[in-house]
């Protein structure tokens, strides 16, 4: 018996040592692969393209704030997140930073005084980045741009996500690969594509599942789920691979000029991705937009075909689709306006056909395709929904200035109605998706302009 | 309007839209949306009009297009409501109308609006005058005329034979247009309550959408009407 309670009086005692070690033993960070030489400088303007390229301004500027200052609200599904002031104020910003501290947040989501950042810091993905890419970026921010005295908000998710030494089991969990950017066995435009994606890009946060601990299931391009669709705060973020993805059907240039414009022959993009559109991807040179939808083309290994360029300059006349073989019962019945079509097809006559046509294919850069749109029969229909209700927007970009937006139709549809329209559209022209009721458009409408 | 033999009038092609119309019209009706009745006109509370000038304004409409025979009157398509809510709105006010002088107000009827009253105005300052004179002339104000009686006064107000001041010379083709206004305008506005003058003469609404119609002559377009905020017949 005394042996017994001596064991176990053992144990305990270890027990807390190491839990003791595990909250206060400070967390190495990890090394550089490669250093990099003493007198290495950046070459001119690669720190602000590393910035675009990894869409800091996205989560780092808030609405109404300054560039780069914070105090965005980031939705997650632990509560919301505060993001950080990245400008070099000494006080309220990342002017103390050393450059070691840098490099720790992101590749080890670790502040200087190694407290774990929330995960909403993709430091997943950017931990994959060049020592090169980390270095210019961490002198664009300290040198050229302006400190910003902004105290953001502390974030506070509540217990047990406010214990934030747990992060530490989940970084073991999570960060099985790099630091480092290791290239796969293709030509080298889809390689740095493959960096781009995978890195600064951070593709991988949205468009990879989500594994039971809330980590990217798919960080690199060797894994199996990599890219092989999400869902984010109630938006599918599509697969980007795989047979039925928007990207089997689309051709590199199609690709290419969706990333650059925002728009492409059958989509256009609103939401998130018109975000990353807006402040990362239209800043991006041709040839590395090029490179990303040439990689992604052949993610699955297969054969790319260049276009010879995407998105040209110049008037472009561009046909709209004729309706195809899945889709032609729908049309056929649209265009006859008999008036005993259903009522989803009724409201989809009344409201829609003007822009989405009989055919469900849109205008090519205008208005998006309704047949085997990923937002149309995703599992997620709140987007749907909400696009109906509040209409949308797609940006302006450089090659395509023009901005597209779809009026709202709350105040001409009511809930029953708009149920109708969403289940019929998700059944139209071929598509296959369950039924939507009017409790879910409710919901929508009541929680107001969601994006 | 005299109708030339060989030529369809204005009226047949009615008729004949109006058959088709009755048809398919049934089956879009049952997918019209259910809404709650409106309030009946004699209970309607009057934004512009007083108690005087709308009983001159139900009646008159009503002569203008008669309830009875094909079709639907004034009186269901709620005209009255929509003359009413226009005339205490910015036409009514002629607000975005040049309304500075000089007014001429005898002016040839070419040189457009030359009296100095706005529409609301004329209204009421025509009404008393000619319900004035249908006392004269036929002994009780034009409401309490019967219909046949009511259509001659309205008939010598048109030919200019009651006499009105240069100011409202024009009452009578105002309220005719503003008749005919109600009648079809998008049912937002009041008037053309359902849509049923639509539904009539074969309107298909706010659609704008007829892309696998243009070259499909002489084959009737079969789905009822939209309106602007969406309602269906």
């Amino acid at each position: 018996m005394k042996t017994f309670l001596r064991i176990l009086a053992g144990l305990v005692i270890i027990g807390v040592v190491a839990l003791l070690a595990f909250i206060f033993v400070p967390v190495q960070r990890t090394e550089p692969a490669q250093a990099l030489a003493a007198d290495w400088e950046p070459a001119e303007g690669q720190g602000e393209y590393v910035l675009d390229a990894a869409d800091c301004v996205a989560c780092h500027t808030s609405d109404d704030g300054e560039r780069l200052a914070g105090g965005r609200a980031i939705a997650s599904p632990m509560g919301t997140i505060w993001s950080t002031n990245i400008t070099p104020d000494p006080e309220t910003g990342i002017g103390e930073w050393s450059y070691a501290d840098f490099r720790a947040a992101m590749v080890d989501g670790l502040e200087p005084d190694g407290t774990h950042l929330y995960p909403a810091m993709p430091y997943e993905n950017y931990r994959l980045m060049s020592e090169e890419d980390i270095r210019a970026l961490y002198d664009y921010l300290m040198t050229e741009v302006e400190p910003v005295s902004n105290e953001v908000q502390e974030t506070e998710l509540s217990f047990p996500f406010n214990l934030r030494f747990g992060i530490r089991a989940w970084n073991w969990l999570a960060l099985t690969h790099g630091p480092g950017f290791t290239p796969a066995d293709v030509p080298e435009l889809q390689q740095r594509g493959q960096y781009l994606v995978e890195g600064p890009g951070h593709c991988a946060a949205c468009h990879s599942p989500r594994s039971k601990f809330m980590s990217q299931d798919g960080v690199t391009a060797d894994e199996e789920n990599f890219l092989a669709g999400g869902v984010i705060d109630g938006w599918n973020a599509p697969a980007l691979r795989g047979e039925g993805s928007d990207l089997a059907k689309w051709s590199v240039g199609e690709v290419a000029a969706y990333l650059a414009t925002g728009r492409n022959a059958h989509s256009t993009a609103n939401g998130e991705m018109g975000l990353v559109v807006e402040h990362s991807l239209q800043k991006l040179t041709d040839e590395d937009v090029l490179a990303m939808a040439a990689f992604l083309k052949g993610v699955d290994g297969d054969a790319v075909d260049l276009p010879e360029s995407f998105a040209a300059a110049g008037p472009t006349s561009l046909e709209a689709a004729e309706a195809d073989e899945t889709g032609s019962a729908t049309a056929e019945m649209l265009a006859s306006a008999d008036p005993d079509m259903p009522l989803g097809a009724r409201l989809y006559m009344d409201n829609c056909i003007g822009c989405h046509f009989a055919t469900g294919k849109g205008a090519p850069e205008m208005f998006p395709e309704l047949q085997g749109n990923s937002m149309v029969v995703g599992s997620e229909t709140m987007p749907l929904i909400s696009v109906i209700l509040n209409g949308v927007e797609v940006p302006s970009t450089a090659k395509r200035p023009m901005s597209l937006r779809m009026q709202g139709y709350g105040e001409r549809l009511s809930d029953d109605e708009v149920a109708e329209l969403v289940t019929w559209l998700r059944g139209a022209w071929g598509n296959d998706a369950p039924a939507v009721s009017p409790a879910d458009v409710a919901k929508v409408r009541e929680a107001g302009e969601a994006h | 309007m005299t109708d030339l033999p060989g030529y369809p009038s204005r009226r047949n092609f009615l008729k004949a839209s109006a058959a088709g119309v009755a048809l398919s019209g049934l089956a879009a009706q049952a997918k019209a949306q259910e809404t709650t009745p409106p309030v009946p006109l004699e209970d309607y509370d009057r934004a512009y009009l007083n108690a005087d000038e709308w009983a001159f304004v139900m009646a008159a409409t009503a002569r203008l297009i008669p309830s009875e025979g094909d079709g639907p009157g004034a009186i269901e398509t709620r005209v009255p409501v929509f003359i009413d809510l226009q005339l205490a709105g910015d036409y009514g006010s002629a607000d975005d109308w040049y309304m500075e002088g000089p007014h001429v107000p005898d002016a040839e009827p070419a040189r457009g609006w030359q009296t100095p009253l706005n529409p609301a105005e004329i209204y009421r300052k025509a009404i008393p005058v000619f319900n004035a004179w249908c006392e004269q002339t036929h002994g009780a104000a034009f409401a309490e005329l019967e219909a046949e009686t009511q259509d001659a006064a309205l008939t010598a107000l048109q030919d200019g034979d009651v006499a009105l001041d240069p100011e409202i010379r024009d009452f009578f083709s105002i309220l005719l247009a503003n008749t005919k206004e109600g009648y079809f305008a998008d049912p937002q506005y009041g008037g053309n309550h359902e849509m049923q003058s639509w539904v009539y003469i074969g309107f298909p609404g706010a659609r704008a959408a007829y892309r696998a119609w243009p070259e499909r002559h002489n084959e009737k377009y079969p789905l009822g009407p939209v309106s602007i905020s969406g309602e269906r017949a």
